[in-house]
């Protein structure tokens, strides 16, 4: 079993981490770190693991026919060798055939070949792309106990709490045969059972609770860079993390890329009476002004600039107030610009909602809520001015981390995701971590259906309710997809009113969520979800529903990555079921709208009535502008990072 | 960023920090163009950086004691707008800490110490590597020595000073005037090879008194001089001073009084030499008057031609970026020919330009637009120089440069194209634009065919000519012909005088008369005595008739019509010629052609068939140009010349053999080319024999077509191929 941990052995490790510098490249340099990673991780190419995978896979029936006790033993003895850092070849084959043994034995699953070559990469250090369904859990449990091994603690990422609840539990016997403690890291637990579960050999855990444990661990460690100055310090309360040593991320393009910008902030709130009056007042100032003759909105960038008039118009109105911030005219303008933005790009249902009386943050990307996260300064309280709430106090940031310099500081790094070849480049570059995809287990036979475009996003939502009746009609299970809440509430009002029993699943409860996604494979199922709503859960087919020809996907929108939408049709299909997906646009839709208006017109000119004819150069004209949007997160993520590795480097301390 | 948003999300990292200035740093404030501005120097590294009076006070309000925060806001409350954003304190504290000025109360980062340490020399050696033309040996700490040298010209170190030297030079320019064209004359030696020897020494003694002056007079004024060491330009080794904390001095005319430093020294070297030569000048050949001449001439040529040019970065950009009080002006004026591009050409209507001023944007444009043609100008020059010596090196040399001037840039200018999040939404015209340009700029080169020219030697040669010669020996007393007129058959051309042949006439004359006399005596008397002296009368009568036909010839009368060539006459006058010497030739001006000789790689455009249009010029007679035709291309390679003047030693252009006595063999087979002149007038004096410079008409070719034929035959002719 895993050693007792000292108070100390974690500082030491926690200070390690924060010294460890992280290498940041620029311009030529960084296609030359990312040249120089692919040609230094050549040699574990997919030929290489395939390879391996075989020599793996001889060694099944051997295993098998261990009796409980050899095998334990022969864990025992390859488990040393691990520890002790001796690593040959055939150890690595040994043990993953005997984990693979293990799984078999513990849980029933025996691994695929496929899982083994993913299990391979895994060890490898690599990102491996496995298709949504291909079994990534159980290749994470099998190349887990490798890399606890070796790198004493492995942190296993997952994308909620529930998740790692649930697969910290039901690996839980595989690990415990392979010499290694497993714990799960949960919203509600203290501070004290976190250092416990951190002291064991894997952990799991969503990236925002380790996150913000490790910068909670800074904070408490102070600027101090040492173990021994920290010791005299910091006294009882150390740090809970023993450093980021190796990291198994599961989801890894949503967690790598989607979420790497988004910084983890540790705020504290500042007693700021005076400013909520001044938002206040920005919201009025920008309700006075009108689109057009007074300011100019730019939706990509997500910025209003104010014309000759409004700009006059605004600073008549606060000229009338007082209050040190409006005797600064380029403060004030920035605020009342701020509330422009707030009010015009900021939409309640797409980008925040509102509980409680307060605002809480969606993830665009995955539709899911953003608990104690603010925007960035003032914007957040902007929003609130305009929806007459409660203006919370500014938050006064103590640390900030994003994802992706966190990630960066773990000396040992692999994920699995389903979709990752898109962002491929980037992954590569920003992580140096090496991608590859592993071939499909069973051919895929999901039917892409063509995509069907409307003029008005009403008429869309008709047709979609009317293909969701039709599909229903004939008991094929459905799963609609939407971009945000307020799209898959809207459509569920519909569905109501068409009286088709459903449900709506909309990232508020995991736990309630997996199970209402594994049972939207049965016969009749209606589910209407947001993209990332039960993400991580398998939706398994009933007999009834195979015969009817499979789950049918059925994406309301297109998204702004592309990743998102195969990430979400990847979910008909699994394993070699049969199933359908379809996409509907519509010439309203942010995207085009936002990301090729020209585009857009020019499309409408195309023939049909409500329904444009399906052809290529629909298809290519959305693709067109959701490439631009990726491009723009891409560059926008690729900013934070430079700004990030400015900061780092031209400022002391960390 | 058009805009500057107040706040930072990074701002928690500098929030409460109480960093302050380093207390060895100093402060000075300096005027710029009217405006202050405060330089805050770090003496141990030498590091500068400039301030706003706005940034300045920021950065004296954090004290130690202060917090980040609370100077921003007191900064903030004072200037309002006007005050930095927190983005910008972010930056300037993160500028001022990387360059170690600013002393954060973080326990001592020993590690992050070393890495920007690491950073700084990685940084240096980049540099090095990007200047290779003007690469870097530290040698010493000249202090001691500065320090030895700067009070015993302290008095001399101001105003009265440098009036002295003003005084002093006049002098010596007075005193040299006299002798200005012995001064002339000796370049040709003092830059022959035979010289080098002592034209090194004497460039590196003179830049040394150079660099002293500069050393000297930052002393004089309370400057440092860390670093004393020898720069290779261009492989060539110029001692240099680091006297860069003179940017700290706060009078602007110290500045350019340090700046000027070294040529005020070294021209008072040159003056001195200047006495010293003219003092020499009995003995030429004496080693003192040689010295004299060779400091003389690299103090006051390479001083004005290298240090006082403003193009490049030696002292004549610092004067003049003092003077006109606009520092770092090079980097600017580039920054603001970038910005155009942006500006203009790109559509990045939020770029701001480096400075608002419209005087200085002026100033930067016109500089910057100097710099880049000077730079051209010098890579193309020196590369070439250098290739021509050292092929090899000049080669490596020109690759390195280009790619470091060039290459780099337009790599950077790429990626900015690409990645800058500047370009953003301008990034489709910026790309379009740039491609657009790039294919104008090939398309101009490379497709739309230009006139061109290759140049060479030839010779004149005509093709019907008869020789005129003496035909009596002689005085020449008198001459009607100057080469290049015309003449008819028969026309008398020199007159020669021979008092000697008319006194023989007139004593044979005279003769004749007596025997006549005789004659006519005997004929009465003795008429069987007349036999004999009928044949007397006889044979003097034949001498007689002879001596006229030779006083006739004294005359000499062209043999031909058409145009005389050769010496001119009248240079003869006076000087005796004996019979059968050559005056000249009258040629006949229809009849002339003109030889080239090319060898075999340049023959390679000479593509024979088609005549090639061909200007030809006379050495003789430049200012004239006739225009001519290829006749004959003759492909068959041979070595001897057509004509000895076509070599080197004849004054011509190839290369002839070192074994061969005539002179006329040359290295390489040659091509004779045969052109024919179209002259039109008889004005045109192309002499036989004369050399003249041959420019080829070339079926128009693309520019870049035109460059690489040369390029090739450059290399071509380096490697031998």
């Amino acid at each position: 079993m895993s050693q007792a941990l000292t108070r100390y052995g974690a500082l030491h490790g926690s200070i390690l981490s924060r010294r460890r510098k992280i290498e940041t490249h620029k311009g030529l340099d960084r296609l030359f770190a990312w040249g120089a990673m692919r040609l230094a991780q050549r040699r574990t190419r997919l030929r290489y693991l395939v390879r391996e995978a075989r020599a793996v896979h001889r060694l099944r029936d051997e295993c098998r026919a261990l009796s409980e006790q050899a095998l334990d033993e022969q864990i025992e003895q390859v488990r040393t060798r691990f520890r002790r850092g001796r690593i040959e070849r055939d150890d690595i084959r040994r043990a993953l055939a005997l984990t693979r043994e293990v799984a078999r034995r513990e849980t029933g699953e025996e691994a695929f070949f496929v899982q083994l070559v993913g299990a391979l990469g895994l060890y490898h250090g690599r990102i491996v792309e496995m298709l949504t369904g291909e079994g990534k859990t159980l290749t994470g449990s099998i190349a887990a106990p490798l890399l606890a091994w070796k790198h004493k603690h492995l942190h296993v990422f997952t994308v909620n709490d529930y998740l790692a609840r649930r697969d910290a539990r039901s690996r839980e016997g595989i690990y415990r045969r392979c010499g290694c403690s497993v714990g799960a890291i949960q919203e509600e637990q203290t501070p004290r059972e976190r250092f416990e579960i951190y002291a064991r050999s894997i952990v799991y855990g969503t990236p925002k609770q380790i996150t913000a444990d490790y910068l909670r661990d800074q904070l408490r460690v102070g600027p101090l860079r040492t173990p021994w100055t920290a010791r005299l310090v910091t006294g009882g309360s150390g740090p809970m993390i023993p450093g980021l040593r190796a990291a198994l991320v599961d989801e890894a393009d949503a967690v790598l890329i989607d979420e790497g910008v988004v910084p983890l902030i540790i705020a504290r709130s500042r007693s700021e009476s005076e400013m909520a009056q001044v938002y206040r007042d920005a919201a009025r100032i920008a309700q006075m002004l009108d689109e057009g003759p007074d300011y100019s909105v730019d939706h990509l960038k997500r910025r209003a600039e104010l014309k000759r008039r409004g700009r006059e118009r605004a600073r008549q109105a606060w000229e009338k107030l007082d209050g040190a911030i409006w005797k600064a005219p380029r403060r004030a303008e920035e605020l009342v610009r701020q509330a422009i933005v707030a009010r015009d790009c900021y939409k309640r249902g797409s980008q925040y909602e509102i509980i409680d009386g307060r605002v809480i943050i969606v993830d665009e990307y995955t539709g899911r809520f953003l608990h104690d996260r603010s925007w960035e300064h003032g914007l957040h309280q902007a929003v609130e001015a305009k929806e007459g709430l409660d203006v919370t106090a500014d938050r006064e940031t103590l640390a900030r981390l994003s994802f992706q310099r966190f990630f960066r500081t773990y000396r040992f790094l692999c994920g699995m995701t389903g979709t990752v070849a898109d962002s491929r480049r980037e992954i590569e570059q920003v992580y140096l971590r090496p991608v590859t995809s592993v071939p499909t287990n069973r051919p895929l036979i999901r039917k892409q259906l063509r995509t069907r475009a409307f003029r008005r996003a009403s008429e869309r939502w008709d047709a979609v309710v009317e293909e969701i009746i039709a599909l229903h009609r004939r008991g094929r299970p459905v799963l609609v997809g939407t971009r945000s809440i307020a799209a898959s509430e809207m459509l569920s009002a519909r569905l109501e009113t068409r009286g088709i029993e459903h449900r709506v699943l909309n990232a508020l409860h995991h736990e309630e969520e997996a199970s209402m996604i594994a049972l939207a494979g049965r016969a009749g199922a209606v589910t209407v979800a947001t993209n990332m709503a039960g993400r991580g859960t398998d939706i398994i087919l009933d007999a009834r529903a195979r015969e009817l020809g499979g789950l049918a996907v059925i994406l309301t929108e297109m998204h702004t990555a592309r990743r998102i939408d195969r990430q979400f049709m990847g979910r008909a299909g699994r394993q070699g079921d049969p199933g359908t997906a379809r996409i509907y646009v519509s010439l309203e839709d942010e995207l085009i709208v936002h990301h090729a208006p020209r585009l857009a017109r020019l499309l409408a000119l195309l023939p049909g009535r409500q329904e444009l004819h399906p052809s290529v150069v629909v298809r290519l004209a959305f693709r067109h502008a959701q490439r631009r949007a990726e491009r723009r997160d891409r560059r926008n993520r690729a900013n934070v990072l430079r700004q990030d590795d400015w900061i780092e480097k031209h400022l002391p301390g960390g | 960023m058009a805009e500057r948003p107040t706040f930072s999300p990074f701002w928690h990292r500098v929030r409460a920090m109480t960093p302050r200035l380093r207390p060895h740093v100093q402060i000075t404030r300096q005027h710029y163009r009217g405006r202050r501005w405060h330089i805050v120097h770090d003496p141990s590294s030498n590091n500068f950086y400039r301030l706003n009076p706005i940034a300045h006070e920021f950065v004296a309000l954090l004290d130690g004691r202060r917090t980040v925060e609370e100077a921003w806001e007191i900064s903030l409350a004072r200037h309002g707008d006007a005050a930095p954003t927190q983005q910008e304190a972010i930056q300037l504290i993160g500028q001022l800490y990387q360059a170690n000025l600013l002393r954060v109360d973080t326990t001592p980062e020993v590690e992050q110490l070393l890495h920007r340490g690491r950073e700084r020399l990685k940084k240096k050696a980049m540099s090095q590597a990007i200047g290779i033309m003007y690469f870097r040996i530290r040698l010493f700490n000249p202090d001691a020595l500065v320090s030895w040298v700067e009070p015993i010209l302290r008095p001399l170190i101001n105003r009265v000073g440098f009036l002295l030297w003003l005084a002093f030079m006049i002098f010596v320019a007075f005193e040299i005037i006299p002798y200005g064209e012995e001064l002339a004359s000796g370049v040709d030696s003092a830059i022959a090879p035979s010289n080098w020897g002592w034209l090194i020494v004497v460039f590196i003694v003179t830049k040394a008194v150079h660099e002293m002056g500069h050393g000297v007079i930052l002393k004089r004024f309370g400057g440092q001089v860390p670093e004393f060491g020898v720069m290779l330009l261009v492989l060539f080794p110029a001692p240099y001073v680091d006297a860069s904390s003179a940017w700290a001095l706060p009078d602007k005319w110290k500045r350019i009084a340090v700046g000027a430093g070294g040529m005020l020294f070294e021209l008072f070297v040159a003056g001195i030499a200047a006495l010293v030569w003219v003092q020499t000048r009995h003995t030429p050949d004496s080693l003192v008057h040689q010295i004299s001449y060779n400091a003389m001439f690299i103090a006051s040529v390479s001083t004005i031609l290298f240090n006082a040019n403003p193009l490049m970065r030696f002292d004549g950009y610092y004067i003049l970026s003092d003077l006109i009080e606009m520092p770092n002006l090079m980097q600017r004026s580039m920054n603001m020919i970038k910005h155009y591009f942006k500006r203009y050409v790109f559509g990045m209507d939020q770029d701001k330009p480096p400075t608002t001023h419209a005087g200085e944007a002026w100033i930067l444009t016109i500089y910057g637009l100097c710099a880049i043609a000077y730079r051209i100008f010098l890579f193309f020059s020196i590369s070439l120089y250098v290739m021509g010596k050292m092929f090899a090196i000049g080669l490596i040399l020109a690759i390195w440069t280009a790619s470091m001037w060039f290459i780099l840039p337009v790599g950077k200018f790429i990626h900015f194209l690409a990645a800058s999040p500047q370009v953003g939404e301008h990034r489709a015209r910026a790309i379009a634009t740039s491609v657009l340009m790039i294919a104008l700029g090939v398309g101009l080169l490379g497709m739309v065919p230009v006139p061109d020219y290759r140049k060479a030697g030839g010779v004149v040669e005509s093709v019907a000519h008869e020789g005129v010669y003496f035909g009596a020996d002689g005085f020449v007393v008198e001459s009607f012909v100057h080469p290049g007129e015309r003449v008819e058959r028969g026309q008398a051309l020199v007159r020669l005088e021979n008092r000697e042949m008319v006194a023989q006439r007139a004593s044979v004359s005279a003769e004749i008369g007596r025997i006549e006399g005789l004659m006519r005596k005997a004929m009465m008397v003795e008429p069987a005595a007349a036999g004999p002296l009928r044949e007397q009368l006889t044979s003097l009568r034949d001498q007689l008739a002879y001596l006229d036909d030779r006083l006739g010839k004294l005359t000499v009368r062209s043999p031909a019509s058409g145009v005389f060539v050769g010496s001119d006459p009248s240079g003869l006058l006076g000087s005796f010629v004996r019979e059968g010497d050559a005056l000249g030739e009258i040629v006949d001006p229809e009849h002339v052609l003109v030889y080239a000789s090319l060898n075999q790689r340049e023959n390679s455009w000479i593509d024979d068939g088609t005549p090639y249009e061909v200007q030809i010029r006379l050495v003789s007679a430049a200012d004239r140009v006739i225009e001519g035709s290829t006749a004959r291309v003759i492909p068959a390679g041979q070595e001897r010349l057509v004509h000895p003047s076509l070599s080197y030693f004849g004054g011509g252009t190839v290369q002839t053999r070192a074994d061969d006595q005539t002179g006329t063999l040359a290295k390489s087979k040659q091509f004779l080319v045969e052109i024919t002149p179209r002259v039109e007038d008889a004005s045109w004096r192309g002499l036989p024999g004369e050399r003249a410079r041959l420019r080829f008409e070339l079926p128009p070719k693309p520019l870049l077509v035109q460059w690489a034929d040369r390029l090739m035959k450059l290399i071509q002719g380096r490697v031998q191929l």
